[in-house]
């Protein structure tokens, strides 16, 4: 972590270097930690730092860039000269019409000390404590704990400046029987948040109560997901629909669906960088600040997230959610949240006459995007659910649903909501759902 | 880098390690892309830094940097150090490494033509020249990409160890995606998801020949609009080459990673049904049934002259005349099973610590020809190109779509399908496998997007095979 006087610096002087029409610069720096652990010892424990600078010019409309990873005055010089030479090389893109313009707004960081100077020592503190409870039940105790400090700087030639801190910290238990499995993860930007105790608990007991499953034939079910199984069902929706970029390239199911109901009623989904329910950075890496954006207002589809390429193309304004430029996945929801119910967990289960209660997804993979057709397996965790109660574990499935078509068929959302953070973050409540389809079944 | 290395040797070894190793890389990486008759993105990235994994009171410990200087070497070393440290603290042994031949080297890559030589314009040109060949009417979505990587890579141990290694990697790819406002199918070449790779100059650029077989895939896609979904039930499937990849990749790649059997990434990518009990005695696969891990071939992308704890790049068997015989291992893992170690170590990049990967998995050519592939089935389906991929966390049960299917009646190539897909359990899936097209048939396909580990680590690993045949297999799962 360099600090901001000194990150703002290298990108002021990068545009200073520039003769370009327009000039953009973006640095990334991190100091990143994990302690892995498996078969109760810590196996694969890490850390590192390192930086990114990457420089976009236009000439017109021919858009250029590259990237390095230091910022000595030399190699400055030489990033410009690249971006600039390729920029010269390049041939015009038509839907280019600007970098972002600035906007003002007072950026707040997401950082915390105590996480930023997590030490290898305190990562193996905890570590040790879930290992303990493990071993003293004879189980195998696996996962991570992850502690990241960030610091992201954009600046443009059109006056765009913005400097942020973010830190974040995760940590994940599997725990292993000879015949089950179970998890828990937990992610926040303060260390001390972690709450330990409760991921302990619930990896074990998951793993405890699973062991010994049965096999049932696959066929519709009602199901109840926990967060960690809906909010991979959520992600997929991030990519294959809710974004300008799978809109343009027709994959999105919400082509020409804008202002109709598409699900049912409970959904309501918005992307809100700035909710305290989300681990975010206040702008995009294109400067621009995140606004919150509605995809669906209790089922009606309202709108899609943009970066500012998408947004100039069709006359409107970035929303804030760019992806470090040049970027195929671009734009790109890195704050859905999901509203919750009324219910619980418990409530669920006990209005479940005959169904299946999911942990966890795992491998899921959309087969048909534009109906939002995903399949995946189940992981870590699936029981039946018989008379309004868990009564067995069940050996794992393979399902193939509609996304769209299980949130028109959700029954009950839960007031308890999770925040699950890989890479972006979802924040999501506990599901029921009816007639989920499993088409398939595996050994374990 | 010389100095580097001496510095963090002797700092870690000052610190207390007994063992430690540090690998250096500086990279250089040109992607171009281009999206309906434009160029989308080109990106030049360079990067240089150097990590330190040791071996501290029994525990790992690994930290890198970006700062290539000597006092930097220092520091880092005696992070990784203290790092150990604290994984020492819950140790339940101390880690152990098999015993190899350590090895000084030095070993360039010869390529025909050097891609960063190439002028960017020349680039652009032939990829708005495919651009162009795949613009028929009801396409919205034409793309077309070329990625270049060089790298020069230096690794030295406390055994004594000095390996300098270069790896240039040449791909390209083109893909469309067709609509009639209601769905949408998508065509790509020569595989999907960016192409094709290979430890190749710009000549295996050349060598793809986008630009012809731009209509050919802009007209399927067009077609399979219309086409009839792929029937369900249970048939014959011949899989054609890019999608056989894949189902070496999934079905046999990964679970035959040792780290995975020994529970080591329990945590995130699963374990495996291949369960240390199981080697050499158990039927994988039909008799025809031959996979080799093979570093050692030139061109490979999956291939290397040394791995990232210095072991040279070797060719086993994984399975011999359908038997399970081998896994994909590590120093220390080989020597957890009393194995031979056979040099599968790799990380993607300086910042991460090596861990269990693929090399070249491949399925050995067989000696049928492709026609006598479809003489053999009297109603199934032709499948290629991969679309979607999904298996279980020990690697069972398994789902594959792909993007354009063909029923078979009668020995012949029928209708075109849409929507193919498949599923089976892994090893009652290679147990039906009844032929295997020859070397004529045979290529090495790159997959340059492989996903493992914590932090996620993406690998360029590459597997060669021919198309092949399945009996009885569960076709059209597609809700």
């Amino acid at each position: 972590m360099i600090g901001k006087e000194r990150v703002l610096d290298i990108l002021k002087n990068v545009i200073s270097l520039s003769n370009a029409d327009q000039t953009e610069a973006l640095f990334m720096g991190d100091e990143s930690h994990l302690t892995g652990f498996a078969n109760n010892y810590i196996h694969r424990n890490v850390g590192g730092k390192d930086c990114s600078l990457s420089v976009r010019v236009a000439i017109g409309k021919n858009v250029g860039s590259a990237m390095v990873n230091s910022f000595s005055e030399e190699v400055v010089k030489k990033v410009v000269h690249d971006a600039i030479l390729i920029a010269k090389n390049q041939r015009e893109n038509l839907d280019f019409v600007s970098f972002a313009k600035p906007e003002q707004r007072k950026d707040r960081d997401f950082f915390v000390e105590a996480t930023a100077n997590c030490t290898p020592e305190l990562r193996a503190e905890y570590v040790s404590k879930i290992l303990s409870k493990t071993k003293a039940k004879g189980f195998i105790g696996s996962g991570k704990f992850e502690t990241n400090a960030l610091e992201v700087g954009v600046a443009n030639s059109l006056g765009v400046e913005r400097y942020t801190k973010l830190t974040i910290s995760t940590l994940k238990s599997v725990v292993l029987t000879d015949t089950s499995s179970g998890y828990s993860e937990y992610s926040s930007v303060d260390v001390n948040k972690i709450p330990l105790d409760d991921i302990i608990r619930e990896s074990v007991k998951v793993a405890e109560k699973s062991q010994n499953p049965v096999s049932i034939e696959p066929g519709k079910y009602e199901v109840i997901l926990t967060p960690y199984a809906l909010a991979e069902l959520i992600g997929s929706l991030c990519y294959i629909a809710l974004n300008a970029r799978a809109m343009n390239e027709g994959m999105s199911f919400l082509i020409g669906q804008i202002g109709k109901k598409v699900l049912g009623e409970s959904i309501t989904m918005l992307d809100d960088g700035l909710s305290q329910e989300t681990i975010s950075l206040p702008f995009d890496f294109e400067g621009v600040p995140k606004k919150k954006v509605m995809f669906f207002d209790k089922g009606v589809a309202k709108g899609v997230v943009y970066d500012t390429l998408t947004a100039y193309k069709e006359g409107k304004k970035s929303t804030g959610h760019s992806l470090p430029q040049p970027n195929p996945y671009s734009p790109y929801p890195m704050n859905l949240i999901m509203e919750g119910g009324e219910s619980s967990r418990e409530k669920m289960i006990s209005h479940v006459e005959k169904g299946l209660y999911v942990q966890r997804f795992w491998y899921t993979n959309p087969m048909d995007p534009r109906n939002t057709v995903i399949t995946g397996m189940t992981r870590d965790g699936l029981f039946l659910i018989e008379n309004g109660k868990i009564t067995k574990p069940v050996k794992n499935m393979r399902f193939v649903e509609s996304i769209a078509t299980a949130l028109n068929n959700v029954l009950e959302l839960s007031k308890e909501r999770k925040i699950i953070y890989d890479m972006a973050s979802v924040t999501v409540p506990y599901a029921r759902i009816k007639d989920f389809t499993f088409t398939g079944k595996t050994e374990f | 880098m010389q100095e580097i290395v001496e510095s963090a040797l002797f700092a870690a070894k000052k610190a207390g390690a007994s063992y430690v190793d540090i690998r250096s890389i500086q990279r250089e990486e040109e992607d171009i892309t281009t999206k309906n008759g434009a160029v989308d993105a080109i990106k030049r990235t360079s990067s240089k830094g150097f990590g330190v994994r040791v071996i501290a009171n029994g525990g790992w410990g690994f930290s890198s940097s970006f700062i290539a200087t000597p006092e930097e070497g220092e520091r880092v070393a005696n992070e990784a150090v203290q790092i150990a440290l604290a994984s020492s603290k819950t140790k339940l042994e101390d880690a152990k490494m098999s015993d190899f031949k350590v090895h000084q080297d030095r070993v360039p890559q010869p390529v025909k033509i050097d891609p960063f030589e190439v002028p960017v314009t020349k680039k652009i040109m032939i990829l708005l020249e495919a651009d162009k060949a795949m613009n028929v009417q009801g396409i919205i979505v034409r793309k077309s990409s070329m990625h270049f990587s060089k790298e020069w890579k230096t690794f030295a141990s406390s055994e004594g160890a000095y390996i300098e290694q270069e790896r240039i990697v040449s791909g390209a790819g083109i893909s469309v995606v067709a609509t009639d406002g209601k769905e949408m199918q998508v065509r790509s070449y020569p595989g999907s998801f960016g192409g094709d790779y290979q430890r190749k100059g710009f000549e295996f650029v050349e060598e793809l020949d986008l630009v012809s077989h731009g209509k050919e895939i802009a007209e399927q896609s067009i077609k399979l609009l219309s086409a009839k979904q792929c029937p369900s039930g249970t048939m014959d499937i011949v899989l054609g080459g890019s999608q056989m990849a894949l189902q070496i990749h999934e079905s046999v790649g990964h679970p035959t990673e040792l780290d995975r059997v020994l529970g080591e990434e329990a945590s995130f990518a699963g374990t495996s049904f291949l369960t240390a009990d199981k080697l050499g005695t158990f039927r994988y696969g039909s008799d025809i049934m031959n996979i080799t891990a093979d570093a050692t071939i030139p061109e490979a992308l999956g291939g290397f002259a040394y791995d990232d704890e210095g072991v040279k790049a070797k060719r086993v068997y994984l399975v011999k005349d359908g038997i399970f015989v081998g896994y994909l291992n590590s120093r220390e893992t080989a020597a957890k099973l009393g194995l031979e170690v056979m040099g599968a170590m790799r990380a993607d990049n300086w910042n991460k610590m090596p861990i269990i990967r693929m090399t070249s998995i491949n399925l050995e050519p067989g000696d049928k020809t492709f026609d006598e592939l479809i003489k053999g089935v009297d109603h199934g389906i032709l499948m290629e190109t991969n679309k979607s991929w999904s298996i279980d966390q020990n690697r069972l049960n398994f789902q594959f779509g792909t993007e354009i299917g063909w029923e078979i009646k009668n020995g012949k190539i029928q209708e075109m399908v849409k929507n193919p897909t498949y599923t089976g359990i892994t090893y009652e899936f290679w147990r039906k496998c009844d032929g295997i097209a020859n070397k004529d048939f045979w290529h090495v396909w790159g997959v340059p997007n492989c996903g493992k580990g914590e932090p996620i680590q993406v690998m360029q690993v590459s597997h060669g095979t021919a198309p092949a045949r399945f009996r009885d297999i569960k076709v059209g799962v597609l809700k």
